[in-house]
């Protein structure tokens, strides 16, 4: 990799305190989007929703109910259907959470920082085909909720892990093909690349390439099996989809993974449409010879990231408050018909005027 | 001090290698049609970490993504559907004499890519496709994509008319119960 063994060890040493980080900060995220969840929707229907547990008289608006919870999901006793695949089923939380944590570290959370030497980049994993990274690793999340639904040994879980596994797997394709016109534009499947290529307001992926974006938003919302595509856990149909039969940390890692998910993707649309860690009219990368500290860049540029990922979670909850759930039949005609092709033409479209821009 | 780099190079190396095999093995010995299938996708995506470990990360994101990703995952839910019962998979015994032009037939289609192969050495014996090379010319995911789009277009194009056709073939194969019915 041409590093001598000192900058090794340097990059080393680096990578492990970046994954514990950013294994600490995804392990905040479903307890945040809980109370989000309660609280987001009590405002848009005029209620107070949960606003009285607290530490002493500290309340916080109610975020202590999410600690509350937490210790409730872990204490709770576990129950094993009898009939279940025993391996499986203590496996199958292992399997959705896993993907979503991998993803998760090859995210760029900031500009590289130019310390002891070396540059230390701001992603745990920095490979040069991040994005396809991204979707080899996502394409493996269906696994946890197969497993899990024809090891619980129900059939509504059954049923509930088909339906989810047809949906990720058919609008896994839109979700690529969206993305294929911001890397023809930015000319790099490197992640960290295609966000310093955005260094302008203008040169944003959404502006470039505005049908990219609708098409990942859509896609974005299927792939996580929110709503209004949270037809694998329809709880007038199926109780609870996949994971009916789970119960106590087992549940919880569920949630982990599906929350954990949805930051990912929510990072992943704020790369690639809307700048990353780039702040608009300032040079973040500049930050750093300007103050004269180390690391204030990477501390601004991932602040940036951070609150543009935080305005995606919160059009997740947005969304699953205001659009009734699809018909299932409606769901896949959508994915199939109108969105692969729609995808297609619009990779077609991108390639020609790039072309015609390039070569003329 | 000894090299910690190449010390953590070899570790992941024999790591990966033994974790491997034993998946490769756990696929062949186990009983249950499921498990044999996971222990698959777990062997093909540790695979993809050696082939990640050989600086060729576009290989191993494409090997996860195509063959971990969705063709393993088509197998799942054949096997699941099916529900197959350990015990139901016993009565599939082949005789000596099939088991045997069985093993005969498929070493012979190994000589004979092997022999079909040994000399094709194109582009790899004059070292432009060594790592150091690869990174001057514009790292993997550009070579890759320029070879395949030069110098194997055609191979490329044909591979593509293939699966085409599968996929027109599976559609009219599912097709055909649907309509006799609304014809009657």
């Amino acid at each position: 990799m041409g590093l001598t063994a000192d900058e090794f060890t340097i990059q080393f040493i680096a990578t492990l305190i970046k994954f514990a980080i950013v294994a600490g900060l995804l392990l905040q995220i479903p307890p945040l989007m809980v109370w989000a969840e309660r609280r987001i929707p009590a405002m848009m229907q005029r209620r107070k929703g949960p606003n009285r547990v607290g530490i002493f008289k500290w309340r916080i608006y109610g975020l202590m109910q999410s600690l509350a919870d937490t210790i409730k999901l872990i204490f709770k006793e576990e129950v094993v259907p009898e009939g279940a695949q025993k391996a499986f089923y203590h496996l199958a939380p292992v399997f959705s959470v896993f993907p979503a944590f991998l993803i998760a570290m090859a995210i760029p959370y900031g500009p590289d920082i130019h310390a002891f030497g070396t540059i230390i980049p701001l992603s745990v994993i920095r490979v040069d085909v991040g994005f396809l990274f991204i979707f080899a690793v996502s394409s493996l999340a269906v696994y946890g909720i197969t497993i899990a639904g024809w090891a619980s040994n129900n059939k509504y879980s059954l049923l509930g892990s088909l339906r989810a596994s047809a949906q990720m797997i058919s609008y896994e394709i839109p979700l690529g093909m969206s993305l294929i016109p911001p890397v023809l534009i930015y000319g790099s499947l490197d992640l960290n690349k295609i966000v310093e290529a955005q260094n302008h307001f203008w040169k944003w992926g959404v502006f470039l390439s505005p049908l990219s974006f609708v098409l990942f938003l859509i896609a974005m919302f299927a792939e996580t099996n929110r709503a209004p595509f949270d037809l694998a856990e329809a709880e007038g149909e199926l109780v609870a989809g996949f994971h009916t039969e789970y119960t106590s940390a087992k549940f919880a890692a569920f949630f982990l993974g599906e929350y954990v998910g949805m930051f990912v993707l929510s990072c992943l649309a704020s790369t690639m449409f809307f700048g990353g860690w780039q702040i608009p009219f300032i040079d973040v990368q500049k930050l750093d010879e300007l103050t004269g500290f180390i690391g204030v860049s990477a501390i601004f540029g991932h602040v940036t990231l951070m609150l543009k990922a935080t305005f995606f979670m919160w059009l997740y909850v947005w969304v699953r408050w205001t659009v009734p759930r699809f018909r299932y039949d409606q769901l896949m005609s959508l994915g199939w018909k109108y969105m692969i092709p729609l995808g297609l033409v619009n990779v077609v479209l991108t390639a020609v005027v790039l072309a015609a821009v390039r070569f003329s | 001090m000894p090299d910690f780099s190449i010390l953590i190079t070899h570790g992941v190396f024999h790591l990966f290698a033994a974790l491997i095999t034993l998946c490769s093995l756990m696929v062949v010995v186990s009983k249950h049609p499921v498990k044999s299938a996971v222990f698959l996708v777990v062997d093909l995506f540790l695979l993809a970490g050696l082939y990640a470990s050989l600086d060729s990360h576009f290989v191993a994101a494409i090997q996860v993504l195509v063959y971990a990703g969705a063709i393993l995952v088509l197998f799942l839910f054949v096997i699941m559907l099916l529900n197959l019962q350990p015990e139901e998979l016993k009565g599939l015994k082949f005789s000596a004499v099939e088991a045997g032009t069985l093993v005969i037939s498929l070493i012979g289609f190994l000589i004979t890519i092997v022999t079909a192969f040994k000399g094709d050495q194109t582009g790899l014996g004059d070292g432009s496709l060594d790592p150091a090379a690869i990174e001057t010319a514009g790292g993997n995911t550009y070579v890759v994509a320029m070879k395949l789009l030069t110098n194997y277009i055609w191979p490329f194009e044909l591979a593509s008319i293939l699966i085409l056709m599968a996929i027109v073939a599976a559609i009219v194969i599912a097709k055909k119960d649907q309509k006799k019915p609304a014809a009657q």
